[in-house]
């Protein structure tokens, strides 16, 4: 007869979550202590709702967990083949996270022979991207694992702003009221301050087809999050344009590249306070070092530089990966940072003109 | 403290309790809970921990508080909150420019200690002291679950995720040990002498929660109730509770081809439960006479589709059959 001890049950679980990458802590330990002690775990099926409750926080993580739960099921497994199974879940890992088609790991059909292996991040089933109701559930699905996601992009560009207070004066000043009311005696009217405004001026070139295509999905989260009122910043004061592979003298103002617009008309509208972003891969993606893009990009770069000097370009492919390519050599040119929270946020402080360890 | 009874959710509300706080619910809710459900909130209730639902839009996330908090005859404090919410909205408000003027306008007495603190805000507008800063403060939900005395409040935090990204986490610090906040006006400390039931409702509008605030919740997805046997389950109890005549036969029929219409696909925004009732009283009641319920599954032509779908191309979709 099996003895079902719920608290050993939990820790093993919570254990392996973690590993898996859910973010849990000391205190949804003991708050599922907790629960076990208030008689919500006397079965392992009912001690299993219970913890999806605590522990899990989207539809993704309930599937994930319950793959998780069946593994633990089996009682009778052995410490080391446990350990294989996750060293090749650190490969694919690694693998799914470059955008590279995904190798087919040999030693994982084996062991799925002796015991069920455990189980993939990517547990729910994959959905042609569509931009309808499901589009929320697939683009939340992909932040897990793109290194940034939509909070860092509207948090990066929350710091761009540049408040200044000219705008109607409509914003009660509670303490200059009551400063005036004792000067004066006795009160009249309430004290009002200007409301602020920002003054950032962003303008945003995002690379399209081509290499870039399968980055699609996040050069448009940039660029909505940029554009929607999340961001603070004012939407007549944000400019898109997109181009392929290099600016040259004609920009575009749609994702499909059939407006153009030149390249001085815009300028015209930049002073030496627009924060430029350039978002592209500089030919990291395929590896090619061309020396007429890298000519292309410096006449382009030093054409910017004439306007502003807050300029800076993300990267969406690794560092590693812009070695022996023209990415390498614009990284040079220009603050180049790699698209994750960090780069992004280094990026962000370049364009507002407060980094101390810009180089140029 | 008193000693606070073991409080149980059971999805069955016939028998409510005998004292009921005034600020609970009069009516009852026509609440249909899944078992999953059903043990979230006692999950909740519990740990105390927040619980926040997610799930599709109209399928019964803000209507559960008021059936837990009929059932439990617990009062119920509603924080509906909006893109310019900010954390100390729920909790407290307080009126400077009020008091400011009152000065000017009365003659400033001694301090007067009120003796019996009424719970009923609206008096104390009418007999206000401007030397006393504690008639111009006003609780919010969270702030009046805080000074309930006896029993814990309900408190529905509606849509949070329409506010601010930085809503959830000041939400946090309140929310958490040792479950006080101050109001530096009066010099207060309120602290909570039973810790609320808090109910959260996300439509993941605007992306993800932060991190440590989900961490905290206990969470919940709310499914759209895809079985036929269940949604007749939720039309009588609606039926029931409501006590206006239901015809079985068209009933039956509407389930059927509403089930049909949700499973086809195709659909940009796929109609929820709050739709389809509204749908069925249509049929009841709109016209003269309760439709006809052959007519209903033989022609193709749904009636009154303006109730179940809000895009034109939903519409368009089913306007010719």
């Amino acid at each position: 007869m099996n003895s079902f001890n719920p608290t050993e049950l939990m820790t093993r679980a919570f254990t392996h979550l973690r590993q898996n990458g859910f973010s849990l802590g000391v205190g949804e330990l003991l708050a599922a202590r907790r629960a076990i002690a208030g008689g919500f775990g006397e079965t392992p099926q009912e001690l299993f709702q219970t913890l999806k409750i605590i522990w899990c926080h989207s539809p993704a993580q309930q599937s994930q967990f319950l793959g998780i739960w069946e593994f633990l099921q089996i009682p009778s497994t052995p410490e080391t083949a446990e350990l294989t199974p996750t060293s090749e879940e650190i490969d694919e890992i690694e693998l799914t996270q470059n955008t590279q088609l995904p190798e087919i790991s040999p030693p994982l059909p084996e062991t799925k022979a002796e015991v069920k292996p455990e189980p993939v991040i990517e547990s729910l089933p994959v959905q042609a991207p569509s931009f309808t109701s499901l589009e929320n559930e697939d683009t939340f699905r992909l932040q897990l694992h793109y290194p940034l996601n939509r909070r860092s992009m509207i948090y990066g560009w929350r710091h761009l702003s540049q408040l200044v207070a000219d705008g109607p004066p409509n914003v009660l000043d509670v303490k200059a009221t009551i400063e005036q009311v004792t000067q004066q005696g006795f009160y009249l009217a309430p004290v009002y301050r200007r409301q602020m405004s920002n003054h950032a001026h962003l303008l945003l070139l995002i690379d399209q087809n081509g290499s870039m295509t399968p980055l699609h999905r996040f050069t448009r989260e940039l660029m909505e999050t940029a554009t929607n009122k999340s961001s603070d910043l004012q939407p007549e004061k944000v400019n898109v344009y997109y181009f392929h592979n290099i600016p040259g003298n004609f920009v575009y103002q749609d994702l499909y590249l059939t407006k153009p617009i030149s390249l001085d008309e815009i300028l015209a509208n930049c002073d030496n306070g627009t924060s430029m972003l350039i978002v592209s891969d500089a030919g990291a993606a395929r590896g090619y070092r061309k020396l007429r893009r890298i000519r292309a990009t410096t006449s382009f770069l030093f054409q910017l530089k004439r306007y502003s000097s807050l300029i800076a370009w993300l990267n969406p492919m690794p560092k590693d990966r812009w070695i022996g390519s023209s990415a390498e050599i614009i990284a040079y040119l220009v603050p180049m940072y790699y698209m994750d929270k960090d780069g992004l946020s280094n990026a962000i402080d370049i364009l507002r003109g407060q980094s101390l360890s810009s180089l140029d | 403290m008193s000693s606070v009874q073991r409080l149980e959710f059971t999805g069955n509300s016939h028998e409510p309790p005998k004292n009921r706080h005034p600020d609970s619910p009069k009516n009852r809710e026509p609440y249909v809970v899944s078992d999953d459900l059903k043990k979230a909130v006692n999950l909740a209730i519990h740990l105390r921990r927040p619980l926040l639902l997610e799930g599709d839009a109209g399928c019964g996330k803000t209507r559960l508080a008021s059936a837990v908090a009929y059932e439990l005859g617990l009062p119920l404090y509603r924080w509906d909150v909006r893109s310019t919410t900010k954390a100390q909205d729920g909790l407290y408000e307080y009126d400077a420019i009020l008091r400011l003027h009152d000065v000017q306008t009365r003659k400033v007495g001694e301090a007067e200690e009120q003796v019996n603190q009424t719970e009923d805000e609206n008096e104390v507008r009418f007999n206000r002291n401007p030397a006393n800063p504690r008639d111009y403060r006003k609780f919010g939900a969270l702030g009046k679950a805080f000074r309930l005395q006896h029993v814990p409040a309900v408190v529905l935090i509606d849509e949070i995720d329409k506010a601010d990204l930085d809503f959830p986490n000041d939400l946090l610090t309140v929310l958490d040990e040792p479950w006080e906040f101050k109001i530096k006006e009066t010099g207060e400390t309120i602290r909570a002498n039973n810790r609320p039931i808090v109910l959260i409702t996300s439509n993941k509008e605007k992306g993800n929660l932060p991190a440590p605030f989900l961490r905290r919740c206990l969470y919940h997805y709310l499914e759209f109730p895809n079985d036929p046997d269940l949604l007749k389950v939720i039309v009588d109890k609606h039926y029931e509770i409501e006590q206006e005549p239901l015809q079985s036969q068209l009933a039956q029929n509407a389930i059927n081809r509403f089930l049909k219409v949700w499973n086809e696909g195709g659909l940009f925004k796929k109609p929820g439960t709050s739709e389809f009732l509204d749908w069925l009283k249509a049929l009841h009641t709109f016209g003269s006479e309760p439709y006809d319920a052959e007519r209903l599954i033989e022609e193709n032509l749904l009636p009154y589709r303006e109730l179940l779908f809000k895009l034109q191309q939903d519409w368009k979709k089913y306007a010719k059959a």
